[in-house]
């Protein structure tokens, strides 16, 4: 079946089979931030934003995003405020779990531009870094929420 | 200079692997944990398919890093998840259909899934051959025992043991457990291979691209040069991308195939590719009425899985990092790794400190209550000291422990009050002997460092950049640091035990020295650090530089629920000299997060052979809720002192300094993970023995193992 759907801000025609999940398509399409880790939804390495919500790429049926906003990270294009604070912060290690949190930051700050770090805990809920980058990437968050740097 | 790959979300991993004209495989695995495969049907697979069945590996031979007993397809499963046959197809999805359709008929045998019933006599035999030679990465003498399920023994002796515990006014004993633990890479592990002319390359993410073409070059029965590995950056490894994984089965399809085959392992089979070995340690320790101590027993049952892979160095480091950093002037370890049906388990993030640590840790807490001593002092008057001589009888150079320990005590304002507090330290070894060598090379406007250290997120490329920066007066970005490849970069003995930064950084002065020497275009530097350990007296070089560290814990505890709140958590890496600043923190901060996840919910699970929890939702990783209240760390340097390596060093600590801190509070846990439920057990415990030492008291009961083992 066809998808037509906004990514990355361009309107963009896909092919998915109706049983497909997001995940896939947008591998298909090049996107390779989008990650299969869990496969269940608990890890977030394939968030994307729909809609500027972070869902899980994984257990998000695509046919769903039709007529939909969809923002991996690729369409941040490096420019963006939140990447620049991962940066400065080093808040990655292997870099895998790493766009996941970079979108899932982005929606926390759009809602709630001065997090505490109990929201900040809660926003990542979903998120999973293996590496355990947990504190620089918080540091991040309040970077990039504009505070100045601070250790836990 | 562009974003960061890894933030642009522009960084490829294996995963990503594409090759002109490839195949996807999937693998048939054995439902059973111990079973003969009697036919294998694979009439009703599709035509477009390529398959892998026994006949097609006969040629072949039997591979594995420290002991050659793992065959490429398996005619006889020893796990459950055991590779027994392979299909090759147009897509991964096709694939997976395929090897549901490959039918195997299998005989079940008995299986045993604890190393010590693995070594009580009558067991069943898992390798009934024995464990025969060893491969290239050895660097240990094997010591498999005969008619056993051991393929080694590791036993070191100093001084009288008999005599020793004869001079002691107290001894304390205790047994302690540990569960097999899942790296659980957000990467699985994923790789390519493709032949041509009869030469064999795969592209994977490995930490041990020299190991994984020497092994390869066994079982396919070729000369070394014949095959090429192409290291990928990975996401994440910590230990589980070592040695031969998935590439001997896949380079086998890729064979019959005659085109490049690809595999991307699912989340479930990363629970029965490679784990962290469970063990059995039971400690014995003597002390003098003052807190002097004289002889420590330790007898260790480290349950290495169907396979040897690493494990005898894992029961040998584990052996000696139980010893501890103390004066013991009479010490016996006897350490076996065994096998059973379980998967493989292998090199983890620490490679067998923590088990020791673990047990030899609290049993330290243990005697200080017995002696009425405080933890911290009956530590700070046994430590090792710069000139004192280890068990192994290496004499100490460039020891910190007292400062580590120092500075974790300060953390939780120990010394004030020790009440729901609890402290570690800590001694590892790096991998010895081994070898480092690279290459510098000018280019254009700057330089290209080949080596062989393997980018799996620690920073080693950013640790290369910024040191080869410093030695040759120019900026980290004119530095290019490409992916290793075993037909370009020079030799180096693998990317583990925290060594690269300190091996390579060694090599790497001689490289530009050389350089700047022959003033021409390619500077070459090699180092070696000798050494090894006598697997029957444990008496050698175990590590020609230790990594030293500590950590304090302070915990409050429901005493309703079990809850257990890390109020603080506190470690100490001793670095030497930091390179990268904000690696090393990453790099401690990593450590102690997923030493957090091993010391308070972290356990495969497992009935009868299968993994019951083979997935990220029952197989709990620490996300960002789970960081203690307090989360703090330091990195401890000197003056003049040369590199050390830190990539592990404040994992082991951690669950030995909960352990501690909870038996401060009378709670006594023996075993991983130190979950709600054990916690409660333990309050129960502890209240019941309140109630019958008001109406008789007497002397506590040490924990005995079950089985006899083989220590005599």
């Amino acid at each position: 079946m066809k998808l037509a759907l906004e990514l990355n801000g361009r309107p963009t025609e896909l092919e998915c089979e109706p049983d497909e999940m997001l995940l896939e398509v947008l591998r298909r399409e090049g996107l390779g931030s989008v990650r299969a880790t869990c496969g269940i939804g608990v890890c977030g390495a394939c968030t994307v934003l729909v809609d500027g919500e972070p869902l899980s790429g994984c257990l998000t049926l695509a046919p769903k995003v039709e007529g939909r906003e969809v923002t991996t990270v690729e369409g941040l294009a490096g420019a963006d405020p939140v990447q620049r604070a991962f940066i400065e912060a080093h808040g990655f290690q292997c870099g895998w779990c790493t766009p996941g949190f970079v979108l899932t930051a982005k929606a926390l700050l759009a809602e709630n531009p001065q997090p505490s770090e109990a929201e900040i805990a809660e926003a990542f809920g979903g998120n999973l870094c293996r590496c355990g980058s947990y504190v620089k990437i918080v540091d991040a968050v309040r970077r990039a929420a504009g505070e100045p740097a601070g250790a836990r | 200079m562009g974003i960061d790959p890894r933030v642009a979300g522009a960084q490829r991993y294996s995963v990503d692997l594409e090759r002109p004209g490839m195949l996807h495989a999937a693998f048939v695995r054995s439902p059973h944990p111990h079973a003969r495969v009697l036919a294998v049907d694979a009439s009703g697979v599709p035509s477009d398919c390529v398959t892998l069945l026994p006949d097609d590996v006969q040629d072949l031979h039997l591979y594995g890093c420290q002991v050659r007993d793992e065959p490429v397809l398996t005619p006889l499963a020893r796990h459950a998840g055991d590779i027994v046959a392979a299909v090759a197809a147009p897509t991964a999805e096709a694939a997976k259909a395929a090897a549901r359709l490959l039918d195997v008929r299998y005989e079940e045998l008995p299986a045993v899934f604890d190393p010590v019933q693995a070594v009580s006599p009558g067991t069943p035999l898992i390798h009934p051959d024995g464990a025969l030679s060893a491969g290239e990465a050895v660097s240990i003498g094997v010591r498999p025992l005969a008619g056993t399920n051991v393929c080694h023994r590791f036993r070191l002796v100093h001084g009288d043991l008999t005599a020793g515990f004869g001079e002691a006014d107290v001894v304390v004993q205790q047994a302690f457990r540990t569960p097999g633990a899942a790296h659980a890479p957000m990467e699985p592990h994923a790789a390519v291979a493709e032949w041509e002319d009869g030469r064999l390359t795969i592209w994977t993410g490995t930490q041990t691209p020299f190991n994984l073409r020497g092994d390869l070059a066994v079982a396919f029965g070729l000369e070394e040069e014949r095959v090429r590995i192409i290291a990928i950056p990975m996401g994440g490894s910590f230990g589980a991308k070592t040695f031969v994984r998935h590439e001997a089965p896949l380079a086998a399809l890729a064979r019959k195939a005659g085109r490049p085959v690809k595999v991307v392992l699912d989340r479930t089979e990363e629970f029965v590719t490679l784990n962290r070995h469970p063990s059995v340690i039971r400690v014995r320790l003597g002390a003098k009425r003052d807190g002097t101590l004289v002889a420590k027993e330790l007898d260790c049952w480290v349950d290495t899985g169907a396979y040897a892979d690493c494990g005898p160095g894992v029961a040998t480091k584990l052996g000696y990092a139980g010893v501890g950093p103390y004066r013991i002037p009479h010490v016996r370890v006897d350490a076996l790794a065994i096998y059973t049906n379980l998967p493989p388990n292998g090199a983890f993030r620490g490679y067998g400190a923590m088990q020791s640590i673990w047990a030899s840790e609290r049993t330290m807490d243990v005697l200080a209550e017995r002696l009425e001593m405080s933890p911290l002092e009956l530590r700070r008057k046994n430590l090792l000291r710069d000139g004192d001589v280890f068990a192994t009888g290496e004499v100490m150079h460039d020891v910190q422990f007292e400062r580590c320990l120092q500075a974790a005590a300060d953390a939780v304002d120990y010394e004030r009050d020790p009440r729901g507090k609890g402290l570690c330290v800590l001694l590892k070894g790096m991998q010895t002997p081994s070898r480092a060598a690279i290459s510098v090379e000018r280019a254009g406007v700057g330089y290209v460092i080949r080596s062989a250290a393997c980018e799996m997120g620690q920073g080693v490329r950013r640790s290369l950049q910024l040191m080869g920066a410093q030695m040759l007066g120019c900026e980290p970005g004119q530095i290019d640091v490409p992916e290793p490849d075993t037909d370009t970069s020079p030799f180096d003995t693998r990317t583990t035990s925290s060594r690269s930064t300190h091996m390579m950084g060694r090599a790497l002065e001689v490289a530009v020295r050389d350089l700047r020497a022959s003033g021409g275009e390619r500077g070459y530097g090699e180092v070696h650090n000798e050494g090894g350990l006598d697997p029957d007296t444990g008496q050698g070089v175990a590590s020609t530089h230790w990594h030293q560290g500590a950590a304090a814990a302070h915990v409050t505890v429901d005493e309703e629920t079990g809850k257990l709140t890390i109020e603080h958590l506190h470690g100490v890496a001793y670095a030497g000299r930091v390179v990268n600043r904000e690696g090393a923190e990453l790099q401690n901060e990593g450590s102690m997060i997923m030493g957090l996840g091993t010391a308070l919910f972290e356990a495969i699970e497992f009935a009868d052979g299968q993994v019951t929890n083979a997935n990220l939702s029952d197989y709990n990783l620490p996300a960002i809720g789970d960081l203690p209240k307090r989360f703090t760390h330091e990195l401890i340097e000197r003056e003049g002192a040369e590199v050390h390596g830190l990539g592990e060093t404040v994992l082991p600590p951690v669950p030995a300094a909960i352990g501690n801190a909870l038996f401060s509070l009378g709670l006594e846990l023996h075993e991983l993970p130190m979950s709600a439920e054990r916690v409660l057990a333990a309050v129960d415990a502890r209240d019941a023995r309140a109630a019958a030492a008001d109406s008789a008291p007497e002397a506590r009961v040490p924990v005995a193992v079950d089985g006899q083992g083989l220590s005599g």
